[in-house]
């Protein structure tokens, strides 16, 4: 008992103004139904789950490289545009994979480059231009054969092909693709080769790049190299299967497809992020002011590229089958029953909750927060990570590779947004401008957290989704205020105002933030 | 004499840009009469892009004072220039006040937003500084745009309808206009260059590089960060002020994370810490969004992102910040060259 008197003594400010916080809410909570309380409760959570997978990633990053990734938004964009791919157009999907996997197969013969250059000495001689000339090479010929590879796309341009028709088919429940192009085969293998050439010189012209920095050969393992012959196998498995996989996957349904589509969006957002952190942010550790023109830069680009490819109209991304039916038995009484019967909506005390805004991604985001805190807890990555987070110079200097740390934390970090976008998809809908106001909020439930703390992300993220909710809930039932007659409905821009006003509230009283660790 | 070898690049600048309305209407075919007068063509067309760059390079040259000078890192100071812009807006608009005391109202409302985020200084450091000075800026932007304001404010679309004094009407006087806002620009910068090589000036370095051992020799760094930011204010909220003169309707978009990133933008481009930088910097930035637009049109942010990158990834420190870093090395080469190009003529000869 002393001991909270105690904690309590000292941290007075804190338990005053966190005490006033909390009497300013539950005043609020007057003339609140509790079913309207209950509903605002749940989409505060799965707002805040979704705020969560943002933040976290946000707040690991930052917590051991000190980059504010300002294209974190547009991370969790291209997640929600991937993983719509992979859901509404798996045939697309199919067709790009073979030439991804070839290309990623050239990029890693990364290592051999290494070696061969460094026995060679040609790295020495290659002068400045040199390995840009052969990057510009590498990426023209990858050009060259993706042209030429037949890839059954959409066609934003033209309304009966362009993507938001095939998300409205889908919703109706119909899987209508086009039928896949047929191609020359001789021209689809030059196409295969000029994609792994085009990988391997681009591998070359970063190897030469980074050769010429190094004072050391590197240590060649051949084991590396079965990594890339097994990509090989692997696409041209897929390109010659590519029609039954199609077929397959279609039938499969779409709760299937959800899966693969979640899985698609995350490896593909963990892989971006790798790439980012290995080729542009990695030089620019030591200049950190210049990561945020980096990142701000990479997130317009991402941003233009993905209106370039989707078009600019918002796409619906239907529920998968699970959390969709309406007929017998639905609405559930019970979650098990909603599980049984698929139902799209619960009854529960007196309201009907959506299963998959209220309660799939809530739970989704519990998973993520439990796993990530096993990572960070129990295995031997996350404890580097942990020390990376209180003394970076001390664990490099202890022997232990960082660079590769890094690139794993921000590929788990891009990972966690794109997750967090190919969730939001279905409740949201997909469109451009959706990761604007997930950076912000993320931001926001990273300062509240106290920046680098893990723990702190997950309780922000909780205080930012349920606040924005409320107000939202306010919006539409008024607030009954002790002085004025009418009562007052927040409007909408007040939302984010009210999340920024809670952020600067709690930094100004622990300017550490909930969690934070004291400088 | 010595003055003019040591600032000659300075002066030239400033030269051309005097001469830039006449030399636009020659190249135009415009008589200089025509232009005088004000009739519209390239000149007049381009001396409102250079009155533009003239505004964005006095609000970079205020942020660099703030992050590049005393390293305060602000994710609000787009509220100085808001608050500048609206103040005068709404002076001239609502209040009928004339210019001279329009100014004083604006530098005013400047030091009472220091001073407002100066509360924070004590209390904050480093990153959440920004974060909370991005929350007061965001909820002022979120208030200047709600319906409530909108008969003073104008909501979401912006101020519009500024009585503006006549011989200073950026329609009919753009030239007098073009001259007043680069003589004002030159003015900040001289006074900047002024202030940076002062006593205080030189201590609000010493508070970037390490403010505890500034605290450790004596000096009570609260003030120098406080005086820093007064300056900063007033001149951003003076930009503000011209901002508002200029266009035909203040936005809130002025307010916005956006507009402060703009800035930091700028001052990224042309060198952090620079002063110079951040008037380079302003013109860059402006001229590429603007020609960008004119000849790429949708594609434009795709390829002003990717200019991003490579600035970043190529010129290290900013276009001025790089060439301070290599200059010398870099005339040292050019003059091998010549060098070599002169010994190989002589042996010709």
């Amino acid at each position: 008992m002393t001991g909270i008197t105690n904690l309590l003594r000292k941290n007075r400010t804190q338990s005053i103004t966190l005490a006033a916080l909390v009497v300013l809410f539950l005043l609020a909570l007057q003339g609140m139904e509790p079913s309207d309380w209950i509903i605002t409760v749940l989409r505060g959570l799965s707002v805040a789950a979704v705020t969560f997978l943002v933040a976290s990633g946000f707040s690991l990053i930052f917590g051991l490289m000190d980059v504010l990734n300002l294209a974190h938004g547009t991370l969790f964009m291209i997640g929600a545009y991937l993983g719509w791919t992979a859901y509404v157009r798996p045939d697309t999907l199919l067709d790009l994979a073979t030439p991804f996997a070839l290309f990623i197969a050239g990029l890693m013969l990364a290592p051999l480059w290494d070696a061969g250059l460094s026995r060679a000495r040609v790295a020495m001689r290659a002068g400045r231009v040199l390995p840009w000339l052969i990057l510009a090479l590498g990426l023209g010929v990858l050009a060259f054969g993706l042209v030429r590879y037949p890839i059954t796309a959409w066609d934003a341009s033209v309304y009966d092909k362009s993507p938001v028709v095939f998300g409205v088919q889908l919703d109706l429940g119909q899987t209508d693709l086009p039928a896949p192009l047929t191609a020359d085969r001789a021209q689809v293998i030059l196409a295969m080769m000029s994609v792994f050439a085009g990988g391997a010189l681009v591998a070359l012209g970063l190897a030469l790049n980074a050769a010429r920095q190094r004072l050391a050969a590197p240590r060649v393992t051949w084991r590396a190299l079965w990594l890339p012959l097994s990509l090989i196998v692997v696409g041209v498995l897929v390109y010659a299967l590519n029609d039954a996989l199609t077929a397959g996957v279609v039938a499969a349904g779409t709760t299937w497809r959800f899966c693969i589509a979640v899985i698609v969006a995350t490896l593909a957002g963990a892989g971006l992020g790798a790439l980012m952190e290995s080729t542009l942010i990695r030089p620019l550790y030591a200049r950190p002011i210049y990561q945020l023109m980096l990142t701000l830069g990479l997130g317009v680009i991402g941003r233009e590229v993905v209106i370039a490819l989707w078009g600019r109209t918002q796409m619906q991304m239907p529920k998968p089958a699970l959390f969709n039916a309406m007929g017998k038995g639905c609405p559930a009484e019970t979650l098990w029953d909603a599980l049984i019967n698929q139902c799209a909506t619960i009854n529960f005390m007196g309201t009907r909750i959506r299963t998959y805004n209220e309660i799939f991604i809530f739970v989704v985001g519990v998973i993520v927060l439990i796993v990530v805190w096993m990572l960070l807890q129990r295995t031997r990555i996350g404890m580097i990570i942990r020390a990376g987070v209180q003394d970076r110079a001390m664990v490099e200097a202890l022997g232990i590779n960082v660079r590769q740390v890094f690139t794993f934390v921000f590929a788990l970090g891009v990972g966690l947004a794109a997750l967090g976008g190919v969730l939001a998809g279905p409740s949201m809908g997909v469109s451009d401008d959706m990761g604007e106001s997930l950076l912000l909020a993320g931001l926001i439930a990273l300062a509240i957290g106290g920046l680098t703390s893990f723990p702190g992300a997950a309780a922000g993220s909780l205080l930012v989704g349920l606040l924005q909710q409320f107000i939202v809930k306010y919006g539409q039932i008024g607030i009954a205020l002790p002085f004025g007659a009418q009562p007052f409905k927040p409007t909408p821009p007040l939302v984010p105002a009210s999340t920024l006003l809670l952020m600067v509230i709690i930094l100004l009283v622990m300017p550490n933030g909930l969690f934070g660790r004291r400088e | 004499m010595k003055i003019l070898r040591d600032h000659s690049t300075f002066l030239a600048v400033v030269v051309f840009l005097i001469a830039f309305p006449f030399l636009m209407a020659l190249l135009d075919g415009q008589s200089i009469g025509a232009m005088l007068a004000g009739q519209s063509g390239n000149s007049k067309f381009y001396q409102g892009l250079l009155i533009e760059i003239f505004i964005l390079g006095i609000f970079a040259l205020s942020y660099d004072l703030l992050f590049g000078i005393t390293g305060l890192l602000s994710f609000g100071h787009a509220m100085f220039f808001a608050v500048g812009a609206y103040t005068a807006g709404l002076a001239l608009k609502s209040l009928k006040l004339p210019l001279p005391q329009t100014l004083g109202l604006v530098i005013l409302a400047g030091i009472a937003q220091a001073l407002l985020f100066s509360i924070v200084l004590p209390r904050v450091k480093g990153i959440t500084f920004a974060l909370v000075t991005l929350g007061f800026a965001s909820v002022f932007h979120i208030v200047i745009m709600s319906h409530e304001l909108n008969d003073l404010a104008g909501g979401d679309v912006g101020l519009q309808n500024i009585p503006k004094p006549d011989y200073l009407d950026p329609a009919a006087q753009r030239l007098t206009f073009y001259f007043v806002a680069l003589a004002f620009t030159i003015l900040v910068y001289l006074f900047y260059r002024r202030f940076v090589d002062s006593p205080t000036g030189r201590v609000c370095i010493a508070i970037r590089e390490n403010e505890h051992r500034a605290q450790m020799l004596g000096y009570n760094t609260f003030y120098f960060k406080l005086v820093a930011l007064i300056v900063s204010g007033i001149t951003a909220a003076l930009g503000g002020a011209l901002h508002a003169l200029y266009q035909p309707i203040v936005s809130p978009v002025t307010a916005s994370l956006a507009y402060t990133v703009n800035a930091l933008l700028i001052i990224l481009i042309g060198g952090v810490g620079t002063l110079s930088g951040a008037l380079v910097g302003a013109a860059v930035f402006r001229l590429l969004q603007f020609f960008l637009d004119k000849f790429f049109g949708e594609s434009s942010s795709f390829i002003l992102g990717v200019v991003y990158v490579a600035l970043v990834l190529f010129l290290p420190y900013g276009i001025i910040g790089t060439w301070r870093a290599h200059r010398l090395e870099w005339q040292a080469a050019w003059r091998a060259r010549f060098a070599r190009v002169a010994t190989m003529l002589n042996r010709k000869t």
